[in-house]
């Protein structure tokens, strides 16, 4: 579905990624985890076009039988409207939008009036906070529910493949196994996930193959089992003596 | 003095305040979707009444058609200005931004002044608009009632679009991050586009009210009102529609009664007044009457 070649990405001075090479399957659950500022957020961002690559191709097709296309000098836009929906770091609600406006601009692509109230509607009833909170501005909202939101409003845009950036951030356990449910749940009704964690035991547990990047290189890849078992990745990223 | 004299004076005050209303949204529009402090903002409205000039006594429009077009070429103005003067600042630090809005204001007052004059013009509008209202206990011009209702209805049609339709919220989601509505598949180019289109438009309005009402406009017309309105924008909340509008009315009601209620030998201190209320609501209210706690833009 996805398939990144040798992508090179400078952000400002700092080159940020150094030539990554990755895939994603349809249907699969992807998780790329690594140290603060290996390059994570920026890989998420390169795919969703907010950043541009210095060089490297990005191909994506949207179901098996699409053509790939070439998504690494497409605007986000036409990126949302190719089926990739990007939740950003941080969660990003919008402040002053009031929850239904949050999800009603994540639809902002389409133009089927009648669905988009049909998918809110059953949005509301899986996440049944955005019904009780429905006007209540963005901000208002905990950490866990504009999560919900957050995740609601790129639903919306009815992606085919969906990028998160740290879901489980500042969130407490509970909050954290409802999320990791949610995607699970999301993975078995076809949707196709990159995963970008910090809590890697659970990104691990959850994917069916991971990646894992060092100061802007991929250093290791394999299923989400291999790696968990991996000494290298244990003693790094899951706190293993 | 009689309750008339105060009532009228308050109907100027809401006159007055419509104006700087118009102006002012403008300001908090263009200042809520790129942070930048748009000192040509008042020479918009300058190039409004000019605009409604040379529809009126060169081309020979009839009213309501020079409205339409003031409100077109004012978008058009704003839309231009932003592609060509603040566009390729979009990221400069702020100070940067509103040095080129200086920029852009001398230039357009000394187009203005080589191809008009400085001298004030007179501008005359049609006979049917001076006509007198007589509500029994005061008497104003069918003017001062178009300019009220125009703006009020002008207003409401805006909080509607803002609030109601799927482009308003758009603009609403990029004022708040271009790169989350990117994400959402908003083109923000054209929502920055939309607010300097709507932000000037109005302002041309504003001016094209302020030459009906007083008669005459001059190159500089633009100077003092733009400034008002911009201390009208803070005091209601920089960055909010509701907040320009009540920050409009209360600037403009306040300015009149100030000189109407006090004796005579006060009214020269009409301006420092204005600009003294506004330091006075800055120290109790850092972020105005309606305003929400907004920081630059990272
Ligand atoms: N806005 C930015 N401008 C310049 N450099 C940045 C910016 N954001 C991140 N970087 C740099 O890019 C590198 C990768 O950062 P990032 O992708 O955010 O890492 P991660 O998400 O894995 O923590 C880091 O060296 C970081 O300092
Ligand atoms: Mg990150």
């Amino acid at each position: 579905m996805l398939r990144i070649e040798d992508v090179h990405v400078r952000r400002g001075g700092t080159h940020a990624l150094r030539g990554i090479s990755m895939t994603v399957n349809a249907g699969e659950i992807v998780a790329l985890i690594g140290a603060n500022g290996a390059g994570k957020t920026t890989t998420l961002a390169t795919i969703s076009g907010l950043l541009r690559p210095e060089s490297g191709t990005l191909s994506y097709a949207r179901c098996a039988e699409a053509a790939p296309i070439d998504i690494g000098r497409m605007r986000a836009e036409q990126i949302v409207q190719a089926g990739i929906s990007h939740c950003p770091e941080g969660r990003q609600v919008f402040a002053a939008l009031s929850v239904t406006e949050n999800l009603r601009i994540g639809a902002y692509l389409r133009h089927d009036r009648a669905a988009i109230d049909a998918d809110i509607a059953d949005l509301q009833t899986q996440f049944p906070i955005l019904r009780t909170r429905a006007n209540v501005p963005g901000d208002r909202l905990s950490g866990g529910e504009q999560m919900m939101l957050v995740i609601g409003r790129a639903l919306i845009s009815r992606p085919k493949l969906l990028l998160l950036d740290e879901p489980s951030l500042g969130l407490a356990p509970q909050l954290v196994e409802q999320i990791f449910d949610i995607l699970e749940r999301l993975r078995r009704e076809g949707m196709t996930i990159l995963l970008v964690e910090q809590n890697a035991a659970m990104a691990l547990d959850i994917a069916d193959r991971a990646y894992v990047l060092e100061a802007g290189k991929i250093v290791l890849e394999g299923t989400g089992k291999d790696l968990a078992g991996n000494a290298d990745v244990q003693r790094a990223y899951l706190g293993a003596a | 003095m009689g309750s008339a004299y105060i009532l009228s004076q308050i109907v100027n005050g809401v006159i007055l305040g419509s104006m700087y209303a118009l102006i002012a949204i403008g300001f908090t529009m263009i200042y809520g979707i790129v942070r930048l402090i748009n000192f040509a903002h008042g020479d918009i409205f300058t190039m409004g009444a000019f605009t409604t000039l040379a529809s009126l006594a060169l081309i020979g429009l009839p009213f309501p058609v020079a409205l339409v077009v003031v409100v077109l070429t004012g978008a058009l103005f704003g839309v231009v200005i932003e592609r060509i003067a603040f566009r390729p600042m979009r990221g400069a630090p702020q100070v940067t931004g509103f040095i080129a809005s200086l920029a852009v204001a001398i230039i357009l007052e000394n187009l203005l002044v080589m191809t008009i004059s400085a001298q004030p013009r007179v501008f005359l509008v049609p006979e049917y608009l001076n006509r007198l209202v007589s509500t029994g206990v005061i008497t104003i011009r069918v003017i001062d009632l178009a300019i009220v209702a125009l703006a009020i209805v002008l207003m409401i049609a805006l909080v509607f679009f803002v609030h109601f339709t799927k482009v308003g919220i758009a603009m609403r989601a990029t004022a708040e991050n271009y790169d989350v509505a990117r994400l959402m598949g908003i083109n923000i180019d054209r929502m920055i586009m939309l607010a300097f289109a709507i932000g000037s438009g109005l302002a041309a309005v504003s001016g094209l009210m302020w030459g009906s009402k007083y008669g005459q406009i001059s190159p500089f017309m633009g100077l003092l009102p733009g400034l008002k309105a911009f201390v009208a924008a803070v005091i209601g909340g920089v960055g909010s529609i509701p907040g320009a509008v009540v920050g409009g009315y209360v600037l403009g009601l306040s300015e009149v009664l100030f000189v109407g209620l006090l004796p005579p030998e006060y009214s020269g201190y009409r301006n420092a007044f204005v600009f003294g209320a506004l330091i006075v609501v800055l120290l109790v209210m850092p972020n105005g009457l309606l305003g929400r706690n907004t920081e630059t833009r990272a």
